[in-house]
């Protein structure tokens, strides 16, 4: 085995070498839930609480090292719209182009939507490949959905709306889902298409008895099961709900009946940001 | 075809359930919550550990036809790779779904469209399965080292309508019937007899204290396959494989098991995934909208409560179905052979 490398006439190192382990003090977030025992209370937050997310972020930080909150629209000159939204460690920038021609020859009277995602490999702890991914597919999928009724498609024959959604980084997959959902809606808003209303989403977890929303990373997996609801308060209907997990029905109702509230709040943030911008 | 024309056929279907009485065509409506038939064959794939061929919608006259879907469960083995990522082995084990297509029953589709649907269909189905509130008590091999992987493929042979339905069922079928092999850690552990040497040498005899937990980690390092007269014992966790039920929307009223000329024409459809534990009350594994329409939150709490009923019907006639099977293939199989010697 290490015949050939071993050496007699020198003083040889170890057959074995490992990288040094750093300690990882930046994301403290990651000890959080250690010591967290099924009944006890959130940290960090109320259960009901969201990651706050801010219209516009102040002038100066209040301190260094404490992360801007917000919502920002048009940063992208080349885009027909965008936005951007920041809230603790979840960012995305999405851009709208459209409608513009659709490319393919087949003839639809109604418009199509087209939304793509793209997570950037440091999006997570643990490095995504950059090439087209599995799951890109399928939170596009779940934005979409969630988008589809709100805009006006059937004044748009022949032409496809493109969305294209940056994750730059993530903290819990159904949040960034939820974030991008907003981004979205307000980039299509920002981009003077016509809509029927905005589309807020909202994701919630349930911890044994609780219902935790806006869940980051570690609190999903401390749950038992997720909730994801898109939904456009100046309407009130839902448009999108997509539920993973093992959750009684009553638990069920109460997270998406939280989640409802709380995207009225959202709502409200999305149109000023919209307005101000 | 144009939407309209599709959302023509879905309404007379609509009005004619309404206008009952209507004996004078031949035609037989079903009712808006009723299922087509479902035949169900397990044991269909002998080299697989579990399989199952579920078909829905075969009309009676005919012995062709309907949505047919050929399901069978492999189990392999891979490491635990403990903090690892989502597409390594787990500690107990884990279940990974995947639906194809076949390209028979997609014809109309391009093959980069086919892997989009299939991509579509496995999201979801996985999304259920997959989940740690159903894996299985009994996929471990050895604690912290070997774990089966379940892979279920569900390959769609043809597609007409209620595809996710009869995907869930298939599903359940398969992990009822699957049995998982008897395995045995073995050890293997060096010849002792040079130790013993010279007497001059102050050596320590090894401990063989029964208190020292040291060695509970280090002895198993591989397992064998136990010669067994069946296939192992069936797969933990039968009662939690949930059923799915769709519940086609329209505006004030919902049917179900929709053809695909009847899906085309629905504006919304809500894909409920519940499982009826017997210890406890039923629960929800999974919902999904589909569809360019939308709904508000009464009208889905009423019809998660409904979806509940519908579902429960489902499962419990695929319950007394699969037992039927099992009897089939094992005490009735044996009565048959001691007959005919």
């Amino acid at each position: 085995m290490a015949q050939s490398g071993f050496d007699r006439r020198r003083v040889n190192g170890p057959n074995e070498s490992l990288q040094p382990v750093y300690d990882d003090g930046i994301k403290e977030s990651n000890v959080l839930y250690k010591a967290w025992k099924p009944g006890e209370a959130r940290r960090k937050r109320q259960a009901k609480d969201i990651r706050p997310i801010c219209a516009r972020h102040t002038a100066t930080p209040p301190t260094p090292f404490v992360t801007q909150t917000v919502l920002k629209t048009g940063f992208i000159k080349q885009a027909n719209g965008s936005a951007y939204i920041e809230t603790e460690h979840t960012k995305v920038a999405c851009a709208v182009y459209g409608p513009r021609q659709s490319k393919s020859s087949s003839y639809h009277e109604i418009g199509r939507l087209s939304v793509e995602v793209k997570f950037t490999p440091f999006s997570s702890l643990v490095r995504r490949v950059p090439i087209r991914d599995a799951e890109d597919r399928s939170v596009a999928n779940l934005i979409q959905q969630a988008l589809t009724s709100s805009v006006r498609l059937d004044l748009l024959p022949k032409s496809v709306i493109d969305i294209f959604v940056t994750v730059i980084e993530c903290d819990g997959i159904e949040s960034c889902i939820a974030a991008a959902t907003v981004a979205a809606s307000t980039s299509l808003a920002k981009a003077g298409i016509e809509m029927l209303g905005l589309v807020i989403s909202c994701s919630g977890a349930v911890v044994g008895d609780d219902v935790w929303l806006d869940p980051n990373e570690e609190e999903t997996q401390l749950a038992s099961g997720i909730l994801l609801c898109a939904c456009m308060p100046a309407l009130g209907v839902m448009t999108n709900v997509w539920q993973t997990g093992c959750l009684p029905l009553a638990k069920a109702f109460q997270s998406l009946q939280l989640c409802q509230e709380r995207c009225i709040d959202i709502h409200q943030i999305a149109a000023q940001a919209l307005h101000e911008d | 075809m144009s939407h309209s024309h599709f959302e023509g056929l879905a309404m007379d279907r609509l009005t004619r359930h309404i206008s009952t009485g209507s004996k004078s065509t031949s035609w037989r409506w079903p009712s808006l919550h009723q299922f087509r038939a479902v035949t169900l064959q397990t044991g269909v794939v002998p080299v697989a550990n579990g399989s199952a061929l579920l078909n829905l919608g075969r009309s009676s006259d005919e012995s062709i036809g309907g949505t047919e879907i050929l399901a069978s469960a492999k189990l392999e083995v891979e490491d635990v790779d403990i903090g690892g990522d989502s597409s390594s082995g787990v500690e107990g084990g884990r279940i990974v779904g995947e639906k194809q297509s076949s390209p028979a029953a997609y014809s109309h589709l391009s093959a980069a469209a086919l892997d989009d649907l299939q991509h579509d269909y496995s999201t979801i189905l996985n999304d259920v399965l997959s989940h740690a509130s159903l894996r299985p008590p009994n996929l471990g091999i050895i604690p912290g080292r070997k774990a089966w992987l379940l892979a279920l493929d569900l390959i769609v042979l043809s597609d007409v309508g209620n595809i996710y339905d009869a995907l869930f069922m298939a599903a359940r079928a398969v992990l009822w019937d699957t049995r998982v092999p008897k395995t045995r850690a073995v050890e293997y552990r060096p010849n002792r007899e040079g130790v013993k040497g010279s007497t001059d040498m102050d050596l320590d005899p090894e401990s063989q204290s029964g208190l020292d937990t040291r060695r509970s980690k280090a002895p198993a390092a591989d397992f064998e396959l136990e010669d067994y007269w069946d296939d192992g014992p069936a797969l933990g966790g039968r009662d939690l494989w949930p059923v799915s039920i769709t519940l086609n929307l329209f505006p004030g009223v919902h049917f179900l098991d929709a053809t695909t000329q009847e899906e085309a024409a629905t504006p919304l459809r809500l894909i409920l995934v519940y499982s009826f534990p017997t210890k406890s009350r039923a629960a929800l594994h999974g919902m999904h909208l589909l569809g360019p329409g939308d709904i508000d939150l009464a009208q889905i709490e009423s019809l998660v409560k409904e979806g509940e009923k519908y579902a429960l019907d489902i499962y419990t006639g695929l319950n007394t179905k699969l037992k039927d099977e099992e009897l089939r293939r094992t005490d009735k199989a044996r009565l048959k052979f001691s007959a005919a010697r």
